[in-house]
């Protein structure tokens, strides 16, 4: 979907990075690296849980990071969908984390941690249906106003779904987004994982996406388990097919910012900056 | 602000036993039963392509034991591979049944483990069960330290030092007194850089226990080794006025290291305040 001027204004200034800036998600692995070397990287993404705490030694990493790099906050702990309201002393942590950075924006998933105050640390799915479309939205909006700064939600990849869904996923995702009036962090690499899990066409998902709502794009890698079901393990070089995804996203509704994470099996920081390269040759420029 | 739809909240409970469901070990290794789930959970959800509703869910069945075993793992590197992963993580399974993960951070889920163990390992048959509860107290207080929030040192003043004999130290948390009697720090050092699985055989015994301060320093932690008595009275002042912690000690001592003991004793204090391990004083 192609955005207006106006559009594209408004993403600018919510995104604060560059359009076709090249990021990677900053693990502990990497820290060495970065401070000695200094690598060309257009911007880092944290897991925000990581730097919530009271530890002295992260909050000291990433005030030496942020001073040098732009730094985006990605949550897995907000909760959005889970039954009980939101957890407003969470929320207060975030907004603090996000101000001590300078986060452009902060982002997280659509999906369920949670419940009956156990957590379960798993990004989960639920029905597609009209109900939680509005309490998503309601809450995704309370979350942007809260944090003061755009508010990106991310796509999940599944494993599985719900006879109550009354919708597509797509439809549910593009809903959420529009309806809160909050932004995108739309995942190439879950959408392929979703399509092929439960059977779907990848490219009817990026067609529902409004692309001057994007805040950026994420890429990982996957794995196939013996039964066939794809697992979204973070730990290997991007698919092919996730990269050819990924161009037609770019030729649909790019420039954006796209950012590599990898979480398991973690190699050394200049094999994560050549696997982020490829994004360059698979957009054609 | 609406409040969530009655459904969403039966739902996520059922999900979530069913995420919770213990793994079978009777098979040596760690597997889903996708047959126990609860049926209407398994009802609510559909088949995919490649497989059936019940094998989907077991996807996010083993991902919630295994990523808390994960964090298990890596906060007690030296308790697991001491252990070996099959008998670590059948503690872990039943720690993690009695302490499911209740907030944000993943992490806090280990913080009552050590105490955990020692209790399942409360038995005089188990094996080298001194050894396993001492590695897992080094691997909580390696874990503590790296986690201590930042700590201003106590820097005494004339006045506190006119009152610190009656007055109790407080530990900065980001230090802690650690004991061993074999070499299971430097062991911990060496598991660190070798990311195998391979169970390791405990270290020889050393004659005499050893003991050092674990501190926070630039990127990690620090040790500094402790006479045994310097060990005994910051072990003391934790507890006690630094009068009574001062008396404990001496009456603790032989006669023959009593004359010594005054100068050793400020000289011990001195250091400690100067290296920032206290981070205050009640009086």
């Amino acid at each position: 979907m192609y955005a207006s001027p106006e559009a594209l204004t408004r993403l600018e200034r919510a995104r604060g990075l560059p359009a076709e800036a090249l990021g990677v998600g900053l693990r502990v692995p990497h820290y060495r690296y970065v401070f000695e070397h200094a690598p060309a990287v257009d911007y880092f993404e944290i897991i925000s849980e990581n730097f919530l705490g009271p530890g002295a030694t992260p909050r000291a990493r990433l005030a030496r990071l942020s001073a040098s790099y732009p730094v985006v906050l990605h949550g897995v702990g907000l909760n959005l969908l889970g039954h009980a309201p939101l957890d407003e002393d969470y929320l207060d942590k975030l907004a603090r984390l996000a101000d001590e950075v300078r986060a452009p924006f902060v982002t997280d998933h659509l999906c369920w941690t949670g419940a009956h105050g156990v957590s379960h640390h798993d990004l989960l799915p639920v029905p597609y249906t009209q109900d939680l479309v509005e309490l998503a939205a309601e809450r995704a909006a309370y979350v942007q106003r809260r944090l003061d700064r755009p508010f990106g939600l991310e796509n999940l990849s599944s494993y599985v779904t719900f006879v109550g869904s009354t919708m597509t996923e797509w439809e549910f995702y593009a809903a959420v987004v529009r309806d809160a009036g909050c932004w995108s962090m739309f995942d190439v690499n879950n959408v392929y994982v979703s399509s092929q899990n439960h059977g779907f066409d990848p490219d009817a998902y990026l067609g529902a996406i409004d692309f001057s709502r994007v805040l950026q794009v994420h890429l990982a890698g996957h794995a196939r388990e013996p039964n066939g079901t794809i697992v979204d393990t973070h730990d290997q070089p991007v698919a092919d097919a996730v990269w050819a995804l990924y161009a037609r996203a770019w030729a649909l509704g790019g420039p954006f910012p796209t950012l590599l994470e990898w979480d398991a099996n973690i190699p050394p920081m200049p094999d994560v900056l050549a696997e982020l390269a490829k994004a360059k040759e698979a957009r054609g420029t | 602000m609406r409040k969530a739809p009655p459904w969403l909240e039966e739902l996520q409970a059922r999900f979530g036993a069913v995420l919770r469901a213990p793994l079978e070990r009777a098979t040596g290794t760690l597997t889903a039963s996708p047959d126990s789930y609860d049926p209407i959970t398994v009802e609510a959800t559909l088949d995919g392509p490649m497989t059936s509703r019940s094998e989907r869910l077991a996807v996010y069945n083993r991902q919630y034991w295994f990523r808390l075993f994960g964090v298990l793992h890596s906060a007690f590197p030296l308790v697991c591979r001491l252990l070996g992963y099959w008998a670590f993580n059948a503690h872990g399974a039943r720690y993690l049944a009695a302490h499911p993960p209740r907030g944000w951070d993943i992490d806090d889920v280990a913080d009552a483990f050590a105490s955990f163990l020692e209790g399942e390992l409360d038995h005089p048959s188990a094996p080298e069960r001194e050894a396993i509860v001492e590695a897992a107290r080094m691997d909580a207080a390696f874990r503590a330290v790296f986690r201590a929030p930042p700590v201003t040192p106590f820097r005494p003043s004339a006045d506190d030092a006119a009152h610190l004999l009656d007055a109790r130290l407080v530990a900065s948390p980001a230090v802690a007194i650690v004991s061993e009697h074999s070499a299971l720090a430097d062991l911990r050092r060496a598991i660190l850089r070798d990311p195998s699985e391979r169970k390791l055989p405990f270290p020889t015994a050393w004659p005499e226990v050893r003991t050092f301060a674990l501190v926070r320093a630039e990127g990690g932690t620090g040790e500094i080794p402790l006479e045994a008595r310097e060990a005994e009275l910051l072990r003391l002042l934790d507890v006690h006025t630094v009068r009574e912690a001062l008396g404990l000690l001496e009456r603790a001592c032989p006669p023959d290291e009593r004359a010594a003991l005054p100068s050793k004793t400020e000289l011990w204090l001195a250091h400690s305040v100067q290296r920032g391990w206290w981070s205050g004083m009640l009086s």
